[in-house]
């Protein structure tokens, strides 16, 4: 069966990351974080990416910004386009300019994220500062603004993190990353570490701004649940690598891969509440000590021979579905039935 | 604020008297009768009586004690052994030297250690970082008082640069003094102020500041440097009681007239009066400067001024 | 039942169940790789080797003592490989012997420290309360004082012998311990294991020694190395301004003392006894730092 697949229009890409490998090499051993990531996030939309910790995804996100850590963290090949440029090509000086501005990160731990010894409003208006070239009061007033936008009344723009809450402390970093409108922004488990009722207010602000400044979005999670209320598309990473991406429709109705089938039927069923919870068997790989082959297959319901032996390409199911399995290798098609179970 | 420096300063005193306690008690200990210092060759059993009687020697501890602490807290140290002067009148004169060499030890450590420390922090990996961090070892190895024959040996004897002893010629005399006394301090910021660098270059929030577009060298200077300094400042303030004992040494070395020196003729001529001034007086510089150390904080991690603002009642 | 107590009051138990013999080799592998703290621990096992056979590398009385004017101020040669000093004397063998004494002394001094300001410390973090309060005030009004200074009193007011020595600087160093130890302790209280040895019924004396000190035992063992070389520059430095050990027995900082005068025409006899003691320091911080690297690794 041969596909005609048509790849979207170069152009109305923000986000292009092709074939990213990234290692963390120290003297004792390799950290295999990415091994040949491919992501394609068009204007104006979000792009879900799912997977446990572990799989590489903050390590992808920060290469967006060329932040991995030096020097253990080594880009081995790949490329990165934002907008059609390559960050990784980018100077130092021109790096500075689109981070921020261009391009902002909502990081995890809103604890920590934040500098302890500078008052909130300072960090919001430092950001308008070296972006817009505007004084210092200028700059200040419209981090106010930015505080009243996220839901912090103004008048607390002189305090310091230690005097707010964790809820609080993720609005005000979310108001750091979107005061300049960057053209994409980069959620990476913004609300992980907040309790319940905060994480709802949270994941609605940042959809509401979102769509508000037009913005794409890389959204990084390991819920589920999320990825269904704000993403367009989903990209399921394991072991630093994308091993199946599609439309919304396409992974939650017609999900391909094992391990996506893993994920959800992991997730507890209200409905059928006296039924095994059913985890995925076996742990995630040590990033050091990489299976060969398919990095899922010791944890495959579905495991065949040529799964040890070869990593499985990348196959497009669709327009807008692929997959890295062998069970899609052209021949295989009979086996397609069974996983739809 | 002020009200934390006014508690802090009035908490000081008991703690000097109880210094000053321990000192009186050590003191107590020095064997033979003060008076035969006190009277030298017209040494007889009258006017010994009748000095014990004047100075108070004949009554009991406590109540010399109490005596000494009394008179103390008036501004009054008492009268040498020796020299029959108020001990006041000596420390006067002999401590700004001390002083003058102390601060200018700290001074310089300070801006030339602590800009290293910071350098080395924030390039861990290069060929300055194991620089520093071998100097740094090598630093707080050295003993005071042989850095200070040796300094001498090279600028004084070999080259010439510089004089030996005493502090006649102005800022020149302070240089060697300076450089030998600081030797460990420096050692010791540096080493502190790098790995403290080290650890808040690898902090969150510095890769949140990377991610604003903050240039490199505002990262350091303006995100990472206010967090480190807090271990760099800890250090600075502490180890004053490290620069008072080398000062001992060093004033020995370079043969000048300060506490140091004064302190160590009186425990040789058992003038115990000027002992313990010389060493409450020291006391009290080491709880000056903890209490400045604490002002510091407040202004540098505004968490602690919040404590302490908190503390008011 | 046995079995569960013994595990957790007796030592052996202990031991047995923390598995403490692949820890240890753990650490000592990772003490290997650093290579300054592997130097800094052979130039230390050497100098103690030095101290050791002082007598059959040179003979105290004839070399180290006597006095041979006609011999005074040779310059270094084949015959007194560091020269002689100002009374003929060969500084070679008198800094080996030399080497003992301040061994010795700085080693008691912080044995000494340990125990006493251990203990204090121990009963202090373990009690809490008004006890703990009491203690650590007294040890704060001595950290006022640094350590050259309060030894220096403590000698000045009852005489400069070997033992009066140790134990001066011995207290110098007990509040430090103490402050050490408390912490330590208080740190590991908290842990469950006490909990459930205090469940089991185990002795408070028995915790404290079995559980309590055995954790603290590394980070001790760091500091004993880093202050035992700060007591020996404690001991050079009260000798070398004459309140330490006395002539004519060979101590590195007299000798510098000593020797000064002659600094001038002679710079050799300043410059060997100040290396052993810069030489015995810093094997002794390497070791320490080796040590800290070893027992808790980080990133660098």
């Amino acid at each position: 069966m041969n596909m005609e697949i048509k790849k979207p229009n170069e152009q109305e890409n923000t986000l292009e990351i092709k074939n990213l490998v990234i290692h963390y090499i120290s003297d004792e051993e390799v950290v295999k974080a990415v091994n040949g990531v491919n992501i394609i996030i068009k204007a104006g939309k979000t792009l879900g990416l799912v997977g446990e910790t572990g799989a590489g995804k903050t390590t992808t996100a920060l290469s967006i910004l060329n932040l991995v850590p030096e020097p253990q963290g080594k880009i081995l090949s790949g490329e990165v386009l934002l907008e059609g440029r390559s960050v990784l090509a980018m100077s130092d000086l021109e790096l500075e300019a689109i981070r921020g501005d261009k391009v902002a990160m909502i990081f995890q731990d809103p604890m920590t994220s934040l500098n302890p010894v500078h008052t909130v409003g300072d960090q919001i208006a430092e950001s308008i500062e070296i972006h817009r070239k505007v004084s210092r009061q200028e700059a200040l007033k419209q981090a106010k603004e930015m505080l009243e936008l996220v839901g912090i009344p103004s008048e607390r723009s002189n305090e310091y993190p230690f005097q707010f809450s964790g809820g609080m402390k993720q609005r005000v970093v979310i108001a750091i990353a979107l005061t300049c409108n960057p053209t994409l922004l980069i959620a990476d488990e913004p609300t992980t570490a907040l309790d319940v009722t905060i994480q709802a207010q949270v994941l609605k602000l940042i959809n509401e701004l979102r769509q508000k400044y037009h913005m794409s979005m890389l959204m990084i999670t390991h819920d589920l649940g999320i990825v269904a209320e704000v993403c367009d598309e989903v990209s399921i990473a394991y072991a630093g690598r994308i091993i199946e991406h599609g439309t919304l429709e396409d992974i939650f109705d017609h999900m391909r891969h094992p391990y996506t089938k893993g994920l959800f039927d992991a997730l507890p069923d209200i409905g059928a509440r006296r039924s095994e919870l059913k985890p995925v068997k076996g742990l995630m790989p040590d990033p050091t000590n990489l299976p060969p082959g398919c990095p899922f297959h010791p944890r495959c319901d579905y495991v065949m021979e040529v799964c040890s032996q070869s990593v499985p390409e990348n196959k497009w199911l669709s327009e807008t579905h692929c997959v890295e399995c062998h069970l899609y290798k052209d021949s295989n098609e009979s086996m397609l039935k069974e996983v739809l179970l | 604020m002020l009200k934390f420096i006014v508690k802090r300063l009035f908490a000081m005193i008991p703690v000097i008297l109880a210094v000053t306690f321990v000192v009186f008690t050590i003191m107590w200990f020095v064997p033979g009768d003060p008076t035969n210092i006190i009277l030298g060759n017209e040494w007889t059993e009258a006017a010994s009586a009748q000095v014990k009687a004047e100075l108070g020697l004949d009554r009991s501890f406590l109540v010399q004690f109490l005596h000494y602490t009394g008179n103390l807290l008036q501004g009054d140290f008492g009268i040498s052994y020796i020299t029959r002067a108020p001990v006041g009148e000596q420390l006067m004169a002999r401590f700004p030297n001390t002083l003058e060499v102390v601060l200018g030890a700290m001074l310089f450590c300070v801006l030339v250690g602590v800009p290293i420390g910071v350098y080395s922090g924030v390039k861990p990996y290069s060929v300055f970082s194991n620089l520093t961090m071998v100097a740094g070892l090598l630093g707080i190895s050295f003993p005071i008082f042989w850095l200070g024959l040796l300094l001498i040996l090279l600028f004084s004897v070999h080259l010439g640069w510089l004089p030996s002893s005493g502090l006649e010629d102005g800022f020149a005399s302070f240089i060697l003094p300076c450089l030998a006394l600081g030797g460990n301090y420096m050692a010791n910021i540096m080493r502190i102020t790098r790995s403290s660098m080290l650890e808040v270059i690898r902090q969150d929030y510095i890769r949140t500041a990377k991610a604003k577009g903050v240039k490199a060298i505002d990262v350091v200077l303006k995100h990472a440097l206010q967090n480190s300094m807090m271990p760099t400042i800890t250090v600075i303030g502490m180890d004053i009681g490290t620069l008072l004992g080398g000062v001992v040494l060093t004033e020995t070395v370079f043969s000048i007239p300060g506490t140091g020196r004064l302190l160590l003729e009186s425990i040789n001529k058992r003038d115990t009066p000027t002992v313990i001034g010389c060493l409450v007086i020291m006391a009290v510089c080491i709880a000056v400067s903890n209490l400045i150390v604490d002002i510091v904080y407040a202004y540098v991690d505004p968490r602690i001024k919040a404590q302490y603002g908190a503390a008011k009642d | 039942m046995d079995e569960t107590i013994a595990k957790y009051t007796t030592r052996k138990g202990f031991f047995k169940q923390y598995k403490k013999k692949s820890r240890l080799e753990e650490i000592w592998n990772r003490f290997l790789r650093n290579k300054l703290a592997v130097v800094g621990l052979v130039i230390f096992v050497f100098i103690i080797l030095v101290a050791i056979l002082a007598p059959l590398i040179a003979n105290y009385d004839t070399e180290a003592i006597r006095v041979n004017v006609p011999n005074r101020l040779h310059s270094p040669s084949a015959a007194h490989i560091f020269g002689t000093d100002e009374l003929g004397r060969d500084i070679m063998a008198r800094i080996v012997h030399g080497a003992r004494i301040s061994l010795v002394v700085g080693c008691a001094a912080i044995a000494f420290a340990l125990f006493v300001g251990g203990a204090l410390g121990a009963i202090a973090g373990y009690s809490g309360g008004k006890i703990d309060d009491v203690i650590m005030r007294c040890m704060d009004v001595f950290l006022c004082l640094p350590d050259v200074l309060l030894a220096l009193a403590i000698v000045a007011a009852f005489g400069t012998n070997l033992v009066n020595l140790t134990i001066a600087i011995g207290l110098a160093f007990t509040p430090k311990f103490s402050r050490l130890v408390r912490s330590a302790v208080m740190t590991v209280r908290g842990i469950e294991y006490v909990e459930a040895a205090r469940a089991i019924g185990a002795t408070n004396t028995r915790i404290i020694a079995n559980h309590v000190l055995i954790n603290c035992f590394g980070p001790i063992m760091v500091q004993v190395t880093l202050y035992v070389a700060n007591a020996i520059l404690t001991i050079s430095a009260l000798s070398f301004i004459g309140l330490g050990i006395q002539a004519p027995i060979p101590e590195w900082g007299n000798m510098l003392a000593s020797g000064r005068v002659y600094m001038r025409d002679y710079a050799y006899i300043v410059i060997a006894p100040g290396m052993a003691i810069f030489m015995t320091i810093l094997s002794l911080n390497l070791l320490g730092d080796g040590l800290r690297d070893a027992l808790d690794p980080r990133l660098k």
